[in-house]
């Protein structure tokens, strides 16, 4: 009885503070944006509320979009971008993707990044948080390394066991290096070398990647 | 049926007299169901024992009403409330549409609200962050992010007094968050020590900061 009565709180309530929320929302874009393009991000957002989407950053899109002077149009393009971007980082990454990981997910596949790159780093580090490496990944296609080379340099690292403190110390040499003049794909990738060949974490798994294969020992 | 002679007792006299002695037994223990629920009958009929004392203490219990109970007493009896579950559920949707609309008269309507509340709030929600900009020329620099609503008025830089250093601190929510550095009101910025992000689709990159995700950023 009581399970009963509880489910059917939630049942009922669950609109109601959804409904709260979207006027919330409403408010908060009337203060800052003509009325039309509110009414128009309103609707985005309740549109990603209703797909289970974070919602805070397609309304900072909004308001970045009106003090960055964009027009009507530009701004409900970046907050639609945005809300795909979200979905498809979702999609990619897989159920149970905390609400930060689609936010740094949608950022890296609107730089450029294939969705398939985001899976893979989902399987590199199954059950990890995956915020740091996506923010890397982002970071190096927005400064230039091409898309398949930076994903094969952070999905070699984060496969590899590398930490995020690690990540973003790989993602400061690489910066480095392309200021210096090097390449940006070459960079990258000989970063990551380098680690893999110093770090205690990248010889192990060097060193575990050389063991015979147990299952093929036993194959005649 | 009765008169048909059976087969197995013509051809057994010893398996018929089982039978019988069987039948006799259940017949038996019919008559004894019968007594013991005659007897069970008869005893809830008798009258309680009469336990003054108990009957006493019962007596006083009944009597005692709880909505009578006043103090501390109140406040640890297990009964103090009787209510069916209907009223108890429009109590709590009550309440809650209560606190929404208390919460939405309270919630920060400018910028500038938002970051002092962050600024003063000690919850471990939050985590102290210091923004650093070498700006050489500029008169003015402001953070803009996801935090501050991206007004570039809310959350000015102080001048570090000698060079060129602007300088910020202030509490964030933990998790990612998009922001860059306004200059003179008029030129934006990324922070050239901060991961970048993708075009925002406006023209323009933000830096990115994960806030406790991340030593370093």
């Amino acid at each position: 009885m009581r399970l009963v009565l509880g489910l059917a709180l939630v049942v009922l309530l669950a609109p109601a503070a959804r409904a709260g929320d979207a006027a919330s929302d409403r408010a908060r874009l009337d203060a800052r944006l003509a009325s039309d393009v509110a009414r128009q991000v309103a609707a985005l957002v309740e549109d990603a509320r209703a797909a289970g989407l974070p919602t805070d950053p397609l309304i900072a899109r909004a308001f970045e979009g009106a003090s960055r002077g964009a027009d009507a149009a530009g701004i409900v393009n970046g907050v639609r971008r945005q809300s795909g971007a979200q979905l498809a980082a979702r999609g990619a990454l897989g159920t149970g993707t905390q609400p930060d990981e689609i936010v740094a997910g949608a950022s890296a596949l609107l730089a450029g990044v294939p969705p398939d790159s985001l899976a893979r780093l989902r399987l590199a580090r199954p059950g990890g948080n995956l915020v740091i490496p996506l923010v890397v990944l982002c970071d190096l296609v927005a400064r230039g390394v091409p898309a398949d080379a930076a994903s094969v340099a952070v999905v070699t690292a984060a496969r590899a066991g590398a930490s995020d403190g690690a990540l973003l110390r790989m993602r400061e040499r690489i910066h480095t290096g392309i200021e210096n003049g090097g390449a940006p794909a070459g960079t990258a990738g000989d970063v990551v070398r380098q680690w893999l060949l110093e770090s205690p974490a990248g010889k192990t798994s060097k060193q575990k990647g050389r063991e015979p294969d147990p299952q093929r020992k036993k194959a005649p | 049926m009765a008169d048909r002679p059976d087969p197995e007792r013509a051809a057994n006299p010893h398996s018929s007299e089982r039978a019988a002695n069987a039948h006799s037994s259940e017949r038996a223990s019919a008559r004894e169901e019968v007594v013991i629920d005659e007897r069970v009958r008869a005893a809830y009929r008798l009258p309680s024992p009469a336990d003054e004392p108990a009957r006493a203490r019962l007596l006083a219990r009944l009597a005692a009403d709880p909505s009578k109970r006043t103090g501390w007493r109140w406040w640890l009896a297990a009964d103090a409330f009787r209510a069916r579950p209907i009223w108890v559920a429009a109590a709590f949707v009550a309440v809650l549409a209560g606190g929404a609309w208390l919460g939405s008269r309270v919630t920060p309507r400018t910028a500038n609200d938002a970051v002092a509340i962050i600024q003063s709030a000690a919850d471990p929600t939050t985590a102290p962050v210091t923004f650093v900009l070498r700006a050489p020329g500029a008169t003015r620099v402001s953070v803009v992010g996801d935090f501050n609503n991206w007004d570039a008025s809310s959350t000015p830089m102080e001048h570090s007094g000698s060079g060129d250093l602007w300088v910020l601190s202030l509490r964030l929510p933990r998790g990612v968050h998009l922001y860059s550095f306004v200059l003179d009101g008029a030129e934006w910025r990324p922070d050239p020590s901060a991961p970048l992000a993708a075009d925002d689709s406006f023209g323009g990159h933000n830096s990115v900061i994960v806030v406790d995700g991340a030593p370093g950023l």
